[in-house]
């Protein structure tokens, strides 16, 4: 029963084990699957390596549309596309998905070097 | 790939089983295999110090299989789970749930065992 | 003499972390039979394996189970492992025990706290969960994530430890074996603790075998059964005593659950030195084919994988058998005879995980 009341007094003389969270927050460790943030589109060669490996089905790719969708609430952040992609384009972040309100995908589209030349022009 | 397994028929079940009682065997747990002709294989996996003992049947899917749970009451879920997810007759299982351990009433028969769905295109692609 | 009456004693109770349904029968106090309901949240992952690729399938295997995640797809990737033929880099083996017995130490502290919040030692609860986080802390800078480490790969494993960190490694478990056994002597000693478990629940060797009881719950009755001795990972490289208790009560199993942490930090410590260099992967190559058995030691206890390959890149078959899955019976038999307040006890010492169960 002593053993108990050692450790509480024990508990009582040091600092709370806890943050006081939305105040003070902990730094993420660096290799932590957080999620995935995105993907460098320019360098994107649309294979559809990622979409086939992902084992939750949260990617699309269209190669002739040049687009690449991940469905964030799909992810299960195994990172298996960062690892199977060929161009390592796509990007892990280490802070953790923030709540949202909509159901909203990741949409990236390429623009065609045409396109941004007439653009420009 | 597997050792020890051993083929045997299935009015033999209960006293290959019986013998391993008698001979200090654990009962692992007991697996169900789809062949996807018809058949199902059912493996029943035992232990003794480490060393692992199989005995295989093979069955139609509608034959009656006995229910070793008499034996090693241990059985008594993977049976359940083994009738209602493939489909297969074990019968005087000690705790018996007709179907109904994992599954509720609207479900399918027999997730598990392979099934022919057929998709009719001109209704939307609804599972028929 | 009264009527027997049925009392449902869950899906939902403070001491269940996970839904599981025991219709008791009773007779005034005392527990006659006991039934079980499971089936709530059964999502078929068996079937699911079916549709996806064998590699995929390390990711809908760790999702069975939260708390041994590791260990499911380490029995996953060990069995397709040897169907493929595949040799495993040392450094992988190594590193797969020390996840491992992450893996278990964590767990077992988790289990501990839950213990002790079931018999309403919230303080206790506290404290140990406190000294979990270290070992949780651990894995997300190692592995990327807190519980559903993700590192294991079919051919080896998907990250390294770097050197640094090994030594860091070291020094906190030797952190939590010392938090450890600060609240051991609570555990052990305190006269409240000892009034709900000792002689509770007792469960012979004989009986244990019968029903086919493993892991912890099979060692607290002086069965000395542990798959971790057939060698597989690195473990033949290591020490390795299975921990025995023979009382078979629940304090029995609470006291081989406690010496298990120690064990881990010790097959921890072991590896840490014992770790060679070299690579961390090879790459697999063609399709499986064939049927093949692998078992491991989960915190619970011994998993049984049975896998069946066609040749082609999906299974034909992938049967998981779980710890609770073979401890579920013997907690049945176990119940009658007992009171109605000593039933949290007597299931929470099984560890029930009803994810695992239901796959």
């Amino acid at each position: 029963m002593f053993d108990m009341i050692g450790n509480i007094f024990k508990n009582l003389g040091t600092k709370p084990a806890t943050r006081c969270y939305p105040l003070e927050k902990r730094e993420p460790f660096k290799a932590s699957r957080g999620r995935v943030k995105g993907v460098e589109i320019e360098k994107c060669i649309f294979c559809g390596i990622c979409s086939r490996k992902c084992p939750a089905d949260a990617i699309r790719v269209d190669r002739n549309a040049k687009s690449w969708e991940i469905d964030p609430f799909k992810c299960v952040i195994c990172g298996a596309c960062v690892e199977v992609c060929p161009k390592k384009c796509i990007l892990m972040d280490e802070t953790y998905t923030q709540p949202s309100t909509a159901k909203d995908k990741l949409t990236y589209i390429q623009e065609s070097k045409e396109e941004s030349q007439s653009q420009a022009g | 790939m597997i050792e020890n397994v051993q083929n045997i028929s299935v009015e033999s079940l209960l006293r290959y089983v019986h013998d391993m009682l008698f001979n200090g065997y654990r009962f692992i747990t007991a697996t169900s295999v789809d062949n996807g002709d018809g058949t199902v294989d059912v493996l029943y996996h035992f232990d003794k110090d480490l060393e692992m003992k199989h005995l295989r049947i093979t069955v139609n899917k509608q034959e009656e299989i006995p229910s070793i749970s008499g034996i090693y009451f241990g059985a008594v879920l993977v049976e359940n789970e083994m009738k209602e997810l493939f489909g297969l007759n074990i019968k005087n299982i000690v705790i018996d749930y007709g179907g109904h351990m994992l599954l509720s009433d609207d479900e399918l028969e027999a997730p598990m065992a392979r099934q022919i769905t057929i998709i009719n295109k001109d209704k939307g692609g609804v599972p028929q | 003499m009264s009527n027997k009456t049925v009392i449902p004693f869950g899906p939902q109770h403070p001491v269940l972390p996970e839904p599981l349904q025991l219709k008791l029968v009773m007779q005034d106090e005392r527990i006659v039979e006991a039934i079980p309901a499971i089936g709530y949240v059964h999502r078929g992952l068996e079937k699911l394996t079916e549709t996806k690729e064998f590699t995929q399938n390390v990711f809908v295997i760790e999702r069975i189970c939260g708390i041994c995640s590791f260990k499911h797809a380490l029995a996953y990737c060990q069995g397709m492992e040897s169907l493929m033929g595949i040799e495993v880099p040392d450094r992988a083996r190594f590193l797969r025990v020390i996840w491992g017995e992450l893996h278990r130490m964590h767990s077992h502290l988790l289990w501990l706290g839950l213990l002790a919040d079931a018999f309403g030692f919230e303080s206790l609860f506290m404290q140990v969960w406190r000294d979990r986080e270290k070992v949780m802390d651990i894995m997300e800078e190692t592995a990327g994530s807190r519980v559903i480490i993700s590192t294991n790969q079919i051919g080896g494993t998907r990250r390294d430890i770097a050197p640094e960190m090994l030594a860091k490694i070291d020094s906190v478990v030797n952190e939590v074996k010392e938090d450890v056994e600060r609240v051991e002597k609570v555990f052990c000693n305190d006269y409240t603790v000892k009034h709900r478990m000792v002689g509770i629940g007792v469960l012979s060797k004989e009986n244990a075998k019968l029903w086919g009881a493993v892991g912890p719950m099979a060692r607290g009755s002086g069965i000395a059964e542990d798959v971790r001795t057939l060698g597989y990972a690195a473990y033949n490289e290591l020490d390795l005593e299975p921990v025995v208790e023979t009382d078979g009560d629940c304090y029995a199993r609470m006291k081989v659950r406690l010496r298990e942490v120690y064990q881990s930090v010790d097959l921890i410590r072991q590896a840490i030195a014992k770790i060679p260099d070299g690579p961390i992967h090879v790459p697999e190559k063609g399709n499986p084919n064939g049927e093949v058995i692998s078992r491991v030691e989960q915190p619970r206890g011994e998993a049984l994988y049975y896998m069946r390959a066609n040749g082609s890149k999906t299974l034909d078959r992938l049967r998981v058998r779980t710890p609770t899955f073979a401890n579920i019976p013997a907690l049945l038999k176990m119940l009658p005879g007992h009171q109605l307040a000593d039933v949290p006890i007597l299931i929470l010492t099984i560890d029930p995980c009803i994810s695992c169960t239901e796959r």
